[in-house]
């Protein structure tokens, strides 16, 4: 989450010799990256990227934290500023609050007090200045303070109209299923279940906690009493609540991030103080402070063996020490090597690798040597398919075909039947996962049809069947297919593609029609498309060549042209012939024109040289058998 | 006295073919025409019988000279034209014609970005494999100590499928990141790991410089003693060898949940290389996320975190190549249009 910080706002805390940059390049390469300075009126507003585990620095405060232990590192001066103490004054306690906590889980600091006499007004020149800077709008000055104060300290708060409260009774409770409330941006919102609200004396809800206040009790320039409200609230119901409503406001962004638990009354006497200054008001009841958490100390191992093993330096511990220390991390008083962890990274640090990034951060990655790695490598078998897909890729861009990378996800009609559904997809184009890759390789030739007459494309990818749901993992599976989509291509030109394919992977026909089956089909408009289950194939694949001796004897040639019946299909006829002798070496289908379909034989006798008798003599076979399913040879 | 004149004549007159001869093929002509079977030499050979029986041997000495004499002029001439040969078929102009070229595709560039990638780790001993795309919670987010409900699982812009929950694995989805591998090579329980796992994730997000499919490249590596230099050891490494000799990478602060310490690495700007320029404005352009194996993680994959450490870092393919210096691709859903018109220029 970003943050605007106007570095005129940080100098409350900070005094530094630093310039901009230097301030923006200290955080950026030691806690938080900078992403822009941008300048208003003359003043600088650094853009921090706060990483979500630190809600700690999503502030001023927190932000001028770091810089105190980093700008130092950079070799530059930091003061902190001391701000002076607010006294905590006799009060008046006239006005008293109820409150009834149904479940302490809820809300771990629950704190409160009222003020009588507020003037109701705008805020300052200054206040309403360093709001706008950080974006947020002016109105009014009792409700100003708890913005500053949520931007300055970190710690949301509220302010409630004191008599608008019925009875001055708040119970805190989750809402029950359908609740409505009405919040201060005149919103009526339906409640879930489990949303933490307040209940008035009334039976109203007045507020919805940490995400926004209600319509019904807000201030306005009538108010002459105000509760201000200072809470720690469960990070994780106002993270689900906030989410359910779609509302994300800055105050749940920081709720549910974490909130300083030590950090509660300083606020909240910050703000009374202020409130005081710019209104005139008095405090008029006693603080209200119920904890409902107990938290001892947390003290955690500085293992520096284990610090430089993670570094790869040796870093001298009392650097490590030093590190932790201007961090706000003090030395265990009992144990040797501890530290205890501030209240406001109570949440974040919890093991000894933890402190390891807080010392090495702040050591600076930069300053770590580059090293490669040491160790003996594993010798692991790769899987082939990589090899195979690598090989595929290659012959077909050779053969002229240009390789798709498609979406997984497409249209219900594209992504063929039983896809798996998105439940949030982006639109309706991407809402089903692909179970074929053809339908969107087709979309390919449609959207290229001018490119040129004939297009060969092709995409190696993943598709996602629902029925082969595996029982270990519960993951569907996802084979890698080889999907080849041509417009204006011969049927036998892209069968032969394939065939060969098959060859280059190892694989004679044989092979693959056992237990391997594709389909070239016929989309119409002289598209043809085929999908292989390219995974299965490279299983079966075979980079092993072995050899047959050559013979010294020649091979006699020739082609034969012969008269096919209309029942009888192409294998047929080559098994018939390659089965009728074994001196038949080579057969390979030369053409075919109308119903004559011509061969290239090849034959030769490994143990003698073949004459034109001994062919002659096969020949007769030859015609002999394919005699019996009528083949004939052509007669001219 | 006949014949032996004759021998003379037939020398001059082949002196005189040869030298009117303008091609090779000319030169063919008399050959066969003089050293022939039905040419003069044989003529004159068979003449041998006219010849008075005391001057037959003088006769046979003068035939094999000029025999040889023949032979000599003619190979010399037929050197002399043998450039020629190749001009019968082919004249200058058809030689300047352009070529024609065998019908030759196009790869898509993702492929060749993931190919370099490969070549880049095989060296250093990574190995590379891919897992599923689509892949349970447990794997996505539990096992890198992401909880169910935490907000860092916010910031993948998960796609979830509609698919019944599994009571321990969780809900299924569409992997926004490669390092749901992670724990998954883990549990194969092969140690050390050098791990380069390259597959296709899917997050919620179009525009630009986003695309709801695209590939990732992880690297693990866990082994006993691995440091945070050597994980600058290794992306300097990469850095040099992909973008270039005089690249340079550092490490920033961040947070991923399942790496601790977690950096964004930078790649210093190719023109200039770190100072800041117009190009750049920092001088360091973001390359990604990498982190030390969390030992939480480390944990899920059934690896003891005390004895063993690692490192893993994870970044867009399509990204990296695009920051590539000479591919000038300002969006990357062109990589996924599927254009020809774009392809063919890779």
């Amino acid at each position: 989450m970003n943050v605007p910080i106007p570095y005129s706002w940080l100098k409350d805390y900070i005094k530094t010799n630093a310039s901009t940059e230097e301030v923006a390049e200290a955080l950026s390469l030691h806690s938080f990256n900078v992403e822009d300075i941008k300048k208003i009126d003359n003043d600088d507003i650094f853009e921090v990227e706060v990483t979500p585990n630190r809600g700690d620095a999503l502030s001023i405060l927190g932000v001028a934290r770091e810089l105190k232990a980093v700008l130092p590192i950079r070799g530059f001066k930091c003061e902190w500023v001391q701000k002076e103490k607010t006294d905590i004054e006799k009060i008046n306690a006239v006005d008293k609050i109820e409150v009834v906590i149904e479940d302490k889980t809820l809300v771990p600091r629950f704190s409160a007090i009222v003020m009588d006499n507020v003037k109701f007004g705008e805020s300052p020149k200054l206040i309403k200045e360093r709001l706008e800077k950080v974006g947020i709008r002016p109105l009014g000055n009792v409700i100003d303070v708890t913005n500053y104060m949520m931007m300055d300290k970190g710690q949301p708060m509220h302010v409630f109209d004191y008599e608008k409260i019925v009875g001055g009774k708040m119970i805190v409770r989750e809402s029950k299923e359908g609740e409505v409330i009405t919040t201060l941006d005149g919103v009526t919102r339906k409640l879930p279940a489990g949303v933490i609200v307040i209940e008035d004396g009334g039976g109203r809800l007045i507020d919805l906690c940490g995400i926004m206040g209600a319509k019904n009790s807000e201030v306005d320039e009538n108010t002459k009493k105000i509760l201000l409200f200072v809470q720690v609230y469960d990070p994780v119901r106002i993270r689900k609540a906030s989410m359910v409503l779609g509302h994300r406001t800055e105050a749940a962004l920081r709720f549910e991030k974490g909130i300083d638990y030590e950090g509660v009354i300083p606020a909240l006497w910050e703000s009374v103080k202020m409130i005081k200054k710019l209104t005139g008001a008095v405090v008029s009841s006693e603080l209200i402070d119920i904890v409902n958490f107990s938290r001892n100390p947390k003290e955690i191992n500085v293992d520096v063996e284990k610090i430089n093993k993670i570094a790869g330096r040796e870093i001298e511990p009392e650097k490590i020490f030093s590190y932790l220390s201007a961090l706000g991390f003090e030395k265990s008083k009992d144990k040797d090597n501890f530290v205890v962890v501030p209240s406001w990274r109570y949440d974040d640090i919890k093991i000894p690798e933890d402190i390891a990034e807080e010392v090495i951060r702040l050591y600076g990655y930069y300053n770590l040597p580059a090293k490669l790695l040491e160790g003996q490598i594993p010798v692991v078998e790769t899987n082939k398919i990589f090899y195979w897909e690598k090989t595929a890729r290659y012959f077909l861009k050779y053969n002229g075909f240009f390789e798709c990378y498609t979406y997984s996800a497409t249209t219900k009609d594209k992504a063929g039947e039983g896809a798996l559904k998105i439940t949030n997809p982006l639109n309706e184009e991407m809402t089903y996962l692909k179970t074929s890759l053809l339908p969107q390789l087709l979309d390919v030739l449609d959207k290229n049809q001018s490119y040129s007459d004939k297009i060969k494309v092709f995409e190696i990818a993943s598709v996602y069947l629902r029925s082969g749901i595996n029982e270990e993992d519960k993951i569907p599976s996802q084979p890698v297919n080889l999907g080849i989509v041509t417009h204006g291509v011969d049927y036998l030109d892209l069968k032969g593609t394939i065939e060969s394919l098959f060859e280059i992977m190892g694989l004679n026909s044989s092979d693959v029609s056992g237990s391997f089956s594709y389909e070239i089909r016929d989309f119409g408009n002289e598209n043809l498309g085929v999908e292989i289950n390219f995974e299965s194939l490279a299983k079966m694949a075979n980079k092993l060549k072995s050899y047959t001796p050559l013979t010294n004897f020649n091979s006699i040639k020739e082609d034969l042209t012969f008269e096919v019946p209309d029942n009888v299909l192409y294998p047929q006829i080559e098994k018939t012939i390659r089965e009728t002798d074994e001196r038949i070496f080579k057969l390979s289908f030369k053409d075919v024109f109308k119903n004559y379909l011509t061969f290239s034989i090849e034959y030769l006798d490994k143990e003698k040289q073949i004459s034109s008798e001994d062919t002659q003599e096969i020949r007769k076979k030859i015609f002999e058998e394919l005699e019996k399913i009528g083949v004939r040879l052509k007669v001219l | 006295m006949d014949n032996f004149n004759d021998l003379e004549n037939v020398k001059a007159y082949l002196l005189e073919r040869l030298k009117s001869a303008s091609s090779f093929d000319d030169i063919s002509k008399v050959k066969s025409e003089f050293l022939g079977k039905k040419g003069f030499l044989g003529k004159l050979t068979s003449d041998i019988a006219k010849v008075p029986a005391e001057r037959r041997k003088e006769y046979g000495i003068r035939l094999n000279l000029l025999k040889k004499d023949i032979e000599d002029q003619i190979s010399t001439y037929e050197k002399k034209f043998e450039k020629d040969l190749s001009k019968l078929e082919y004249s200058d102009f058809y030689r300047s014609l352009p070529g024609k070229k065998p019908s030759v595709g196009h790869l898509n560039i993702i492929t060749q970005a993931i190919e370099e990638i490969v070549e880049v780790f095989a060296p250093l001993g990574f190995n590379r494999v891919r897992y599923p795309e689509l892949d349970r919670e447990y794997f996505v987010f539990d096992a890198l100590n992401m909880p169910e409900n935490h907000p860092a699982r916010d910031e993948w812009e998960t796609f979830f499928i509609d698919c019944p929950r599994d009571e321990k694995l969780g809900r299924l989805v569409i992997t926004p990141h490669t390092s749901s591998g992670q724990v998954r090579e883990m549990l194969k329980g092969n140690l050390p790991i050098r791990m380069l796992n390259i597959s296709r994730c899917g997050r919620r997000q179009i525009d630009i410089s986003h695309v709801p499919s695209f590939y990732q490249f992880e690297g693990l590596v866990v082994d006993e003693n691995v440091s945070t230099a050597n994980l600058i050891g290794v992306l300097d490494y990469f850095a040099k060898k992909f973008f270039g000799p005089d690249r340079k990478t550092r490490l920033r602060p961040y947070h991923f949940r399942f790496t601790e310490p977690s950096f964004e690495v930078d790649i210093d700007c190719g023109i200039c290389h770190g100072k800041g320029c117009k190009l750049c404005k920092k001088g360091w352009l973001e390359l990604g996320g990498s982190g030390m194996v969390h030992p939480s993680v480390l944990k899920a994959g059934g690896i003891d975190p005390e004895k063993y450490t690692g490192f893993a870092f994870g970044w867009g393919v399509e990204r990296t190549f695009m920051m590539k210096s000479g591919t000038k691709i300002d969006d990357i859903r062109y990589l996924f249009s599927n254009d020809l018109r774009f392809l063919e220029q890779f």
